[in-house]
């Protein structure tokens, strides 16, 4: 069996937020459970592995927190790949099937950034140590403004697409932010600046959440939802940095941007297609100048030709390639270690068809992007069969 | 003859040298490798680029140009340098070859994309031995 004869059999997620009465454990069988529902009724008894994601909480976590589903001696391996750990679990998972070892595997990440704020991750955070001082918004900052010395970029460019996120995600149930209005350019400038030319409101939010994935070969999938469209794995390419000129080995790093074009390219050529096949992308879009890379990076325009993909509303709901439809980090949220396994939500809803008032029409393949800290990237692809 | 000005030490070791003289400019520590001759920050005992094992130790800077730059509106750490509305963070790169991501000295709008930067020693507190610990930071180089 290969990686395309393996289907996403089941898909649940807790809508990402602040839960600050619910533990990670509570938050994973709530995921779980949603998964196991939407496989067709199963128990973890039907479970033969479990990849669990989360970037957190610390030792044995894996492990005790998939006892909320059950104890049935299934193989649980605790996955980590900071931002892209949700996309890392889903791709281990998936190649479990493909190899056999598993017939039915689960992909499932948690995290409570909420409490790693509490437990640290402000004050005082990173003084005597030389390699943590920056943050990731100053981090994703510096793309921004070298964006703009290169390419003259203006910050509203960066605040029309946190707006269409924001917009997007009004359209989703599951989204953390839920504006009650149409959110414009202007105010996304207004909100307090971050780092600059960043505000918040080009950010994602602090998050706690969920978020599970069940997977199986594609004939069983099949069989037990004979009426439900199946949505199979193309791709799934993962790749840490190759070292380039200007590497930085100190703070946070997530590029080069290189890693991005790399890893498309490859998850592309594994499954025999190109961007132009793409329906739909949601991509690590924790900061607005990100998305605007990825226009370039995923392949759907030029070099350069970011700003104009985006003016010309291309990658809104409606336009050629919609991205981040379910609002992305920025509206839907970013916990952390579920956020790859919420992206595979909103890809399996819209190639299901249920996305209701944010269908992409007829959207047959679906693209995820995270990078993460360290660095690294994971881009997955998903495809309706029909 | 004057007081000795109290010692000075690295936040942690092997990142940056020290200068005897407390005018004179810090240096950062790095490796060249005898191979390919590819120059790295920090110090690397395997090249990034080529993979062989034998390096030797150089020193880094004190000058570099300012690759990209943003201003941070926070204290950094949460409590430090609140009084200027946040700080600046930068990518320099040195002449030998690295890009250095590290805090800037200065105030908001003093920053520009390719203007020169001098390496230079924060202190950040005192310790229980009473030498001044200090981590490195950029700043422009008119202003230094």
């Amino acid at each position: 069996m290969s990686l395309r004869d393996v289907a996403v059999l089941g898909s649940g997620m807790v809508r990402f937020g602040a839960h600050r009465t619910r533990s990670n454990a509570d938050l994973a069988r709530d995921a779980g459970v949603a998964a196991l529902a939407d496989a067709g009724g199963l128990t973890l008894a039907d479970v033969d592995e479990a990849f669990v994601g989360y970037i957190t909480p610390g030792a044995m976590i894996a492990v005790k927190a998939m006892k909320e589903l059950g104890l049935t001696g299934l193989p649980v391996t605790h996955v980590e790949n900071a931002s892209a750990t949700g996309l890392v679990a889903f791709r281990e998972a998936a190649w479990a099937v493909a190899s056999g070892r598993a017939r039915v595997a689960m992909a499932i990440g948690f995290d409570k950034m909420n409490d790693m704020m509490r437990g640290g991750g402000g004050r005082g955070v990173g003084r005597d140590q030389i390699d943590s001082v920056i943050l990731p918004a100053a981090y994703f900052a510096l793309w921004a403004v070298r964006r703009m010395h290169e390419r003259g970029t203006r910050p509203e460019q960066f605040a029309a697409i946190a707006a269409k996120n924001w917009n997007h995600g009004a359209r989703n149930p599951l989204s953390d932010r839920q504006a009650d209005h149409e959110v414009t350019v202007e105010e996304v400038l207004a909100s307090p600046k971050v780092s600059e030319p960043l505000t918040a409101m080009m950010a994602c939010p602090v998050d706690d959440g969920a978020a599970c994935a069940i997977l199986a070969p594609k004939d069983l999938v099949q069989r037990r939802h004979p009426d439900r469209p199946v949505v199979s794995v193309l791709a799934s390419a993962l790749q840490s940095e190759t070292y380039t000129p200007g590497h930085t080995f100190l703070g946070p790093v997530v590029g080069p941007a290189s890693m991005s074009r790399d890893t498309a390219q490859r998850a592309y050529e594994h499954a025999g297609i190109g961007p132009e096949d793409v329906d739909l992308a949601l991509c690590h879009d924790a900061f607005a100048n990100e998305e605007l890379e990825y226009y370039e990076l995923l392949g759907f325009c030029g070099e350069g030709e970011g700003e104009k993909l985006l003016e010309a509303g291309e990658t809104r709901l409606g336009g050629r390639i919609p991205f981040n439809t379910d609002g992305g980090l920025i509206a839907r949220g970013h916990p952390g270690g579920p956020t790859g396994l919420a992206q595979i939500h909103e890809l399996v809803t819209q190639l299901r068809g249920h996305a209701g008032p944010r269908q992409v029409e007829n959207a047959r393949t679906g693209l995820a992007h995270l990078v993460g800290g360290g660095s690294v990237c994971c881009v997955t692809l998903l495809h309706r069969e029909d | 003859m004057s007081e000795a000005p109290a010692q000075r030490v690295p936040i942690e070791p092997g990142f940056f040298a020290i200068p005897d003289d407390p005018e004179a400019a810090p240096r950062l520590l790095g490796s060249r490798c005898r191979d390919c001759g590819e120059v790295l920050f920090p110090r690397r005992a395997i090249c990034a680029r080529c993979l062989h094992p034998e390096l030797e130790d150089v020193e880094l800077g004190p000058r570099g140009t300012l690759y990209t730059w943003t201003w941070v509106h926070f204290p950094l750490f949460g409590t430090l340098r609140a009084d200027a509305g946040g700080y600046g963070v930068g990518q320099i790169d040195l002449p030998e070859g690295p890009r250095v991501q590290a805090v800037l000295s200065g105030g908001q709008g003093d920053f520009r994309i390719g203007m020169d930067m001098v390496l230079e020693l924060e202190t950040l507190r005192e310790n229980k031995q009473g030498q001044q610990v200090v981590i490195f930071r950029f700043a422009p180089l008119a202003s230094a």
